[in-house]
């Protein structure tokens, strides 16, 4: 399969690393945003990031020269129809979604590759928004945070994604020190499913809120688990909304499954504005700067 | 009845089986018994470090039977049990532990009865130590142990997500260690602890709380059924 030219919708920390990466694969990446100058500031970042790497010893001075050569910021309406893929990493919201799906149908060649980073939609009802000859080259591909460094991309086949793409896409991303999977357009797919009870029954075991439980949970799946970090620290570090979300996402879209059902406590955290780390306080308090 | 001569711990009787991880360990520093021996034996001893397999209403007969050959305060291995509930009607067991589950840190949890007995946790520790484990205080034990629940059920999904065919095993190992930096991945993890302890465990919580949280996957039964 060739993926030399890509675009990235979506610059926020997910379409950004996603550029990074790809750029760093030696393709040629255009990066949009709805907001232009949002997309040339990411890239900004990007190259800082470069630098960081230079000083760290990971890539040479003329490696990631050639790495920001690859990037460049377009608006929408610019963008080369004759792309090899297209991957959508924006807001998660899923008119906004199937919105830009059938904007990109119209824009873009029938050869190109349509991908959604969605973690929480399901690909099979995202690729309703496009043409029926669109939908066989429709598939997820779930990066994860930061997308430059976790290896894993989740490969998911709609309903009619052709099997053939995605498994040229594994193999395309396994040659290039990524670990992609293959799974089946099901809520949360593979991580966001199985994790869910890292949180969930760590929550049961505390019920109430308690700071010394909650530093007893992370250090016992911490020492006893091996986990690296532990659900309560890892929670006020991913934004207890934002796993709150996660989690009521999967437990509607399994018809409230009792294996999915969010904690009061969690909901009660986010309620008083106590979302983790990025507030200050949630389960832990935090210095403020 | 098996007799160690690499004993250290003459004044101590562990009850274990033969699938206990720390097994080939224990046999090399006290007298082993199992269940059996233990309630027939006519052996005096300081302690009892129990470490059976049981879920709680077995463990309670057990520990009840076990009182009447020893006056020995009692460690319990817990991790299939309503913890709070064998503390409250087996007033023998001073600690319990959990050591059922396979540990990627060798380490594991315990909790005590009275929160102030240092001699308990030097007891604790002199056992850890001699099986070249961590160990953990888990303050006042209610339903279950921490790590067993939560690994319990992350590798209860996984089964139910192979059931569901949403991925190969294989590839949902590889997605939780490359994607959330899990040690194991839970399929893996599930091998080392035994699906049957997991099925255990689940059964027991689901029995206790009657929360279909706690469901098995028909694929994890299927597995572990040999066992059950």
């Amino acid at each position: 399969m060739k993926i030399e030219k890509v675009v990235v919708i979506g610059s926020g920390t997910m379409g950004q690393g996603i550029a990074q990466w790809f750029a760093q694969q030696n393709c040629q990446v255009q990066m949009v945003d709805q907001n232009y100058e949002f997309a040339l500031k990411s890239l900004e970042k990007i190259k800082l990031s470069f630098s960081k790497l230079v000083d760290k010893g990971k890539f040479t001075e003329s490696q990631t020269k050639v790495f920001g050569q690859n990037l460049s910021v377009k608006k929408l309406e610019d963008i080369d129809p004759l792309a090899d893929l297209v991957i959508e990493a924006i807001i998660e919201n899923l008119e906004v979604k199937k919105e830009l799906f059938l904007t990109l149908d119209k824009l873009l060649s029938s050869s190109v590759i349509f991908a959604s980073n969605t973690s929480s939609f399901s690909i099979t009802q995202l690729a309703q928004a496009v043409s029926e000859t669109r939908k066989n080259n429709f598939l997820g591909l779930h990066f994860f945070n930061p997308a430059t460094i976790m290896k894993l991309v989740e490969v998911i086949n709609g309903l009619e994604t052709n099997p053939e793409i995605s498994k040229k896409i594994i193999e395309w991303f396994n040659t290039r020190k990524k670990v992609a999977c293959l799974c089946s357009d099901s809520p949360g797919f593979i991580v966001n499913r199985v994790a869910r009870n890292f949180y969930g029954e760590a929550l049961r075991a505390v019920e109430t809120y308690s700071p010394e439980k909650f530093s007893e949970v992370d250090l016992v799946m911490k020492e006893v688990g091996g986990f690296k970090m532990g659900p309560f620290e890892l929670m006020d570090l991913i934004g207890i909304d934002i796993n709150l979300s996660v989690t009521e996402s999967v437990y509607r879209s399994f018809y409230e499954e009792a294996r999915f059902k969010p904690h009061r406590l969690q909901r009660d955290l986010v309620l008083a504005g106590r979302l983790g780390k990025k507030s200050g306080k949630g389960f832990y308090q935090y210095e403020t700067k | 009845m098996k007799q160690n001569s690499q004993s250290v711990h003459n004044n101590i009787m562990v009850v274990a089986l033969p699938d206990h991880p720390y097994y080939f360990e224990l046999i090399k520093h006290f007298k082993v018994r199992t269940l059996d021996e233990a309630i027939n034996s006519f052996d005096t001893y300081e302690l009892v470090i129990d470490l059976s397999p049981l879920r709680t209403q077995k463990k309670f007969l057990f520990l009840k039977e076990l009182a009447k050959t020893t006056k020995a305060d009692i460690v319990s291995d817990l991790t299939l049990c309503w913890g709070e509930w064998i503390m409250k009607y087996s007033p023998q067991v001073k600690a319990s532990v959990s050591t059922l589950f396979y540990s990627p840190n060798n380490a594991f949890e315990y909790s005590l009865r009275d929160e102030l007995d240092s001699e308990m946790v030097k007891t604790i520790s002199q056992f850890a130590q001699t099986m070249n484990q961590k160990m953990i205080q888990h303050k006042d034990l209610k339903l279950s142990f921490h790590y067993p629940r939560t690994i319990a059920m992350i590798i209860n999904e996984a089964y139910f997500a192979v059931g569901e065919k949403l991925a190969t095993a294989e590839d949902i190992d590889l997605a939780m260690k490359n994607g959330v930096n899990y040690p194991l991945g839970p399929i893996e993890w599930g091998q080392k602890i035994g699906l049957h302890n997991i099925a255990q465990l689940l059964e027991e919580l689901s029995t206790i709380t009657r929360d279909d949280r706690y469901k098995l996957s028909t694929e994890l039964k299927l597995q572990a059924f040999k066992y059950l």
